[in-house]
């Protein structure tokens, strides 16, 4: 059957050595030794449902590295192989459960513990989106303000290609950032989902569009008008502002919780 | 189980892989499916070369995480055409040729005696002459390195001569002479434990 010399097929020897491949193969343990040596050497894949639908996530050993939305898996598997030189396979091991639930509840904004990796992106742009992953939620802040959160004030233009960027929204709420007159801006999945996700979590996008700066004369102080402080002022109270350095132009010092940029954007 | 897998055996030198084509289409199920279909006789193999279980689970371990790591790397078009199965071989080869040469499974290779009884627990039905196919093993590791290489994957692994040659990267009539000795010379041995058995 096979193109070995005739002689050695009647052979005992070789007779012998192919029934002891068949005693040698591994029975017991295949399952475990094939998701050890999947899970070591590959990079997790799983798709979770989120407020935009169904995402793409990509985790290698460190963290989760990608998150799409839309495509094939096919597609996002390549885009992850062609970015990060990395096979991403599907494996129902305990470790990508674990992370395919607190990938779910990070998505649904709960408490998740959701470690990312970041290490194929620029010093600016992980000071960035660290910087982007403080924002609580429920709140917005302008490009102008991670600019100058980053290190980098002045930036702004910068800061939305990072955010336009972004190699893990919704893990990093690059949402969360809006244009520096208060208006919510683009995002990667479409502006209008940009508007919903922030309805969502509870924030007035059309009534801190264009004053974005909330200020009351009983402390003197100006806020971003989502910062948990500027929520508590009265109705009576609440004094807008397009810009906060208009607000200190007016005598209002700025908040030390939300530190509202003064200084008017050159970018 | 190794006779089961000979059809695709043959073909898969000249033929491109279907799995080579999903692993470049990205498909997440591929990697998987490698590992599935060629988990146990690559460790078949190691196992023959190493004769140590743990070893052996290492060596199949290394193995794929170095084709792992080098198909992430692969162009896609190179992942295409890929032939998975000899190209898997050859990194295992220098997986096992590496252990081999750090000098530690050496010392096992000439303790053979002793060698089948020490193993006997790897099989779980000691009936039917199991000492007999464990004695070819045993004898296998007395063979030099090339012709273990050779024996093991022409019967071991099933490989025909052509893929040997592209394996090793020695030429075919190489392949097929270091076969026919080892053989030749596994015979030999076998005949003299059998001698000591009668005796």
């Amino acid at each position: 059957m096979n193109e070995g010399p005739r002689d050695l097929h009647d052979d005992r020897v070789a007779t012998l050595l192919r029934e002891a491949t068949e005693k040698m193969s591994p029975r017991g343990y295949p399952a475990r030794l094939v998701e050890r040596a999947l899970v070591t050497s590959t990079d997790r894949f799983v798709v979770v449902g989120s407020p935009l639908g169904k995402l793409y996530v990509g985790a290698g050993p460190r963290g989760v590295r990608l998150v799409r939305r839309g495509g094939s898996a096919e597609e996002f598997a390549r885009e992850y192989r062609r970015r990060f030189g990395r096979l991403l396979a599907q494996s129902d091991d305990a470790r990508t459960c674990k992370l395919a639930e607190e990938v779910a509840r990070a998505f649904a904004g709960e408490k998740a513990q959701v470690p990312l990796d970041l290490s194929e992106t620029t010093p600016f742009q992980r000071r960035v989106l660290e910087v982007v992953g403080s924002i609580p939620r429920g709140e917005v802040r302008p490009y102008l303000w991670v600019a100058r959160e980053a290190g980098s004030a002045g930036a702004s233009r910068a800061v939305g290609t990072v955010m336009a960027n972004n190699p893990v929204p919704l893990l990093v709420p690059c949402h969360r950032v809006v244009r520096n007159d208060g208006t919510t801006g683009g995002y990667a999945f479409g502006a209008e989902q940009k508007v919903r996700l922030l309805e969502l979590e509870g924030v007035p996008t059309k009534e801190i569009a264009r004053t974005p700066y909330l200020a009351t004369p009983t402390t003197g102080i100006v806020c971003h008008a989502t910062c948990r402080n500027a929520r508590r002022i009265r109705p009576e109270n609440r004094q807008h502002f397009r810009t906060a350095a208009d607000a200190v132009e007016a005598g209002y010092r700025p908040c030390e919780v939300c530190r509202p940029v003064t200084i008017r954007d050159a970018g | 189980m190794g006779m089961e897998t000979e059809p695709e055996t043959a073909r898969a030198a000249a033929v491109p892989d279907s799995l080579a084509g999903r692993l470049a289409d990205g498909d997440p199920k591929a990697p998987k499916a490698l590992v599935e279909r060629h988990h146990a006789e690559i460790y078949r193999y190691a196992l023959a070369m190493l004769r140590d279980p743990t070893a052996a689970e290492d060596a199949v371990q290394s193995s794929f995480e170095r084709a792992f790591g080098a198909l992430g790397r692969y162009p896609e078009e190179r992942l295409r055409n890929l032939a998975l199965r000899a190209w898997l071989y050859r990194i295992t080869l220098n997986v096992v040729r590496n252990l081999i040469r750090d000098g530690r499974r050496e010392v096992a290779v000439a303790e053979i005696p002793e060698g089948p009884s020490a193993r006997s627990r790897t099989t779980s039905s000691p009936e039917d002459h199991s000492e007999v196919w464990l004695d070819a093993v045993a004898a296998l590791g007395r063979l030099s390195e090339r012709q273990r290489v050779a024996v093991a994957l022409r019967y071991l692994a099933d490989l025909p001569y052509a893929e040997i040659a592209e394996v090793t990267g020695w030429p075919e009539n190489t392949a097929k002479t270091l076969v026919r000795r080892g053989v030749g010379r596994l015979r030999a041995l076998m005949l003299v434990n059998d001698d000591r058995e009668d005796a």
